[in-house]
């Protein structure tokens, strides 16, 4: 299968003491479906962050899309969150003052898209998660789950390759989390979009395609 | 596709200022108070302003300018039959006609200020009348005084309508000596008081005052009536596009101009003082805000946004502020001029006399389309440069620690 995003040697230093991510060699292919487990203070964060352009790594490589991630250009880091990546918080993070539809089109705002584009997007990706009838309600308006769900949506609204999930099911009960996993997992299998998602539980670990696991900083398994 | 982002950003900007009406609202009433501040002091000196100019035109006569030689980059402009062609060219002249200047002396040597004039085309430019007798014979010596002229060469001389005024014209020889040649004039009419330079006037025949100086055929300057008050400047912008320059009462006019442009100019300095703390309360607004949108402001980045597209979204926020404190401060100005006009124009007559009479009748502040203009302009560049220094300082937030940190 073609690799999608790759990390070669990949370390974070805060300083000598302060090791978050030591030599971590991990590839993700297209369409997999992977959890990021470790506990808290793992270096699973600050993994995420780096591979989504977020912060960068004191030495080492990412490739996405066979091309060499370079950190220190501004413009290409945002293109390339615009154009290859997805992002799912634990706190959903909509945005209050827009509408469902709206915080799922607003990723598109950036990236130069027009009206009609934009509104069909939302709408269908909406309708994929099952809330195109909550479609112009506020975040307020809607429960966790919801907000999550729509936040999923947005994740997807700029058809990436990856989308990258910081424990996105951190905040909900056991039951919307559930379901909410699922629904990830139905996505993936209907679009083939790659998922790398942070999580502390071995159970939704064992859904997922394939685990990874760090601890201190150092790929356990992979 | 620029236009509809802009406008996209700005819906997304709008509801971020209608999120928190009230902050918003006292924000935006900071930045009025000091275009208010302005609009009334800007008002008041161009009402000051309006008023004297039209106390000018109804006391003096506006619409009769004098163009006369000058020397420009060097080269003396004569008023030559050339040149009064062209000043006739000029548009909204209603008629002209080329005078002489001179000084003469009586024999008791009452000083004059003569003028030589053309008596059949005087009365459309000059508008004489006559207190007593009438005007002169073309090609004859006789004379027309102005009104206070009459009067001091009656009291010191005994001169009455009818009789001669012995004058002395100086003239050279051959050898530099002064040689007086005495011309008897006869006063054949007195002009009615008129406020202006005529009341100290001798008028007699061009074509005389010509001979008298020994034959020359040039004038000294060209007396114009334009046809209207409102269009004065522009006649003497012809005049002086030729070259020439131009005097008459419009000069008072402009001086108060010049003079009002100051005034108003300080004034409105001092208000806007005021406009100062507005633009601060607005960067403390801002600031604030950011603040408490860290978190937004880093999902907004993390999901795609630049740093530019944060610096726009902000100041589009700081937009709409100035565009609330620049109409509010607009209206509040009016306000305050009407209020100006109340209270204080009793206060502003008693002080200034009866020269101001003509206020107690007329608004003593004037707002014009222009002020108005300029107190929105003005509250929209403060809120950009106020907004300038929180919008880059949320366009520098690390989404990563802003996701994790912000509130």
């Amino acid at each position: 299968m073609k690799i999608v995003m790759e990390t070669k040697g990949l370390t974070k230093a805060y300083n000598e003491q302060v090791i978050a991510l030591n030599d971590v060699n991990v590839a993700l292919e297209k369409g997999e479906f992977v959890t990021l487990l470790g506990r808290s203070g793992s270096g699973k964060s600050t993994l995420l962050n780096i591979l989504g352009g977020l912060d960068c790594p004191s030495s080492g490589d990412v490739v996405i899309n066979e091309k060499r991630v370079d950190f220190d250009d501004r413009d290409a880091l945002i293109s390339l969150r615009r154009e290859a990546l997805g992002f799912i918080f634990q706190n959903f993070n909509l945005i209050p003052t827009l509408t469902a539809r709206e915080n799922v089109e607003y990723p598109l705002l950036f990236n130069f898209r027009g009206k009609t584009v934009r509104e069909e997007r939302a709408l269908g990706l909406l309708d994929l998660v099952g809330l195109a009838r909550r479609a112009d309600h506020y975040p307020r308006e809607l429960s966790g789950g919801e907000q999550q769900r729509v936040a999923i949506a947005r994740a997807l609204v700029g058809n990436p390759a990856i989308v990258l999930a910081d424990e996105p099911t951190g905040n909900l009960d056991s039951k919307t989390s559930d379901g909410i996993f699922e629904l990830l997992r139905t996505v993936n299998r209907e679009r083939q979009t790659t998922f790398l998602i942070v999580t502390h539980e071995r159970e939704l670990g064992r859904r997922a395609d394939r685990s990874i696991e760090l601890l201190d900083g150092r790929v356990v398994t992979a | 596709m620029k236009m509809e982002k802009f406008i996209e950003y700005l819906k997304i900007s709008a509801r971020q200022v209608a999120r928190k009406r009230m902050r918003v609202l006292l924000t935006a009433l900071g930045i009025a108070i000091g275009v208010a501040a302005v609009v009334g002091t800007v008002s008041l000196g161009e009402g000051i302003r309006f008023q004297a100019v039209e106390a000018i035109k109804d006391q003096s006569d506006l619409t009769l300018i004098e163009a006369t030689a000058d020397i420009r980059g060097g080269t003396i402009q004569l008023i030559t039959p050339a040149k009064i062609d062209e000043i006739t060219a000029i548009p909204h002249i209603l008629a002209s006609t080329a005078v002489i200047r001179e000084a003469y002396a009586t024999k008791r040597q009452t000083y004059l200020s003569v003028m030589g004039i053309d008596p059949t085309g005087i009365g459309d430019v000059i508008k004489p009348k006559y207190l007593k007798g009438d005007l002169i014979e073309p090609g004859t010596r006789q004379a027309v005084l102005g009104h206070d002229l009459a009067e001091t060469l009656q009291r010191y001389e005994g001169v009455r309508l009818g009789d001669t005024i012995p004058i002395m014209i100086r003239e050279y020889d051959e050898d530099g000596m002064p040689v007086d040649e005495e011309v008897d004039f006869t006063l054949v009419g007195v002009l009615q008081e008129r406020d202006d330079q005529f009341d100290q006037l001798m008028l007699i025949d061009r074509g005389v005052a010509q001979e008298l100086r020994g034959g020359e055929s040039s004038f000294d300057g060209v007396l114009i009536r334009a046809d209207n008050p409102d269009n004065v400047f522009a006649v003497v912008d012809g005049i002086k596009d030729l070259g020439l320059t131009a005097t008459g009462s419009f000069e008072q006019i402009e001086s108060v101009n010049q003079l009002m442009d100051v005034v108003v100019l300080l004034l409105a300095f001092f208000a806007g003082v005021a406009l100062i703390v507005g633009a601060l309360m607005i960067m403390n607004t801002m600031i604030t805000s950011v603040f408490e949108r860290t978190r937004e402001i880093g999902i907004t980045m993390a999901i795609g946004a630049s740093p530019g597209d944060v610096v726009q979204l902000i100041l589009y926020e700081c937009l709409f502020i100035g565009l609330i404190g620049g109409v509010l401060g607009d209206l509040l100005g009016i306000a305050f001029a009407g209020a100006i006009n109340v209270f204080g124009k009793p206060f502003i007559i008693a002080q200034l006399g009866d020269t101001f009479a003509t206020f107690s009748e007329a608004d003593i502040t004037l707002i014009t389309p222009e002020v108005l203009v300029l107190g929105i302009v003005i509250s929209i560049v403060l809120s950009q440069l106020s907004g300038f220094y929180p919008a880059l300082k949320a366009a520098r937030l690390n989404p990563v620690t802003a996701i994790r940190t912000g509130v």
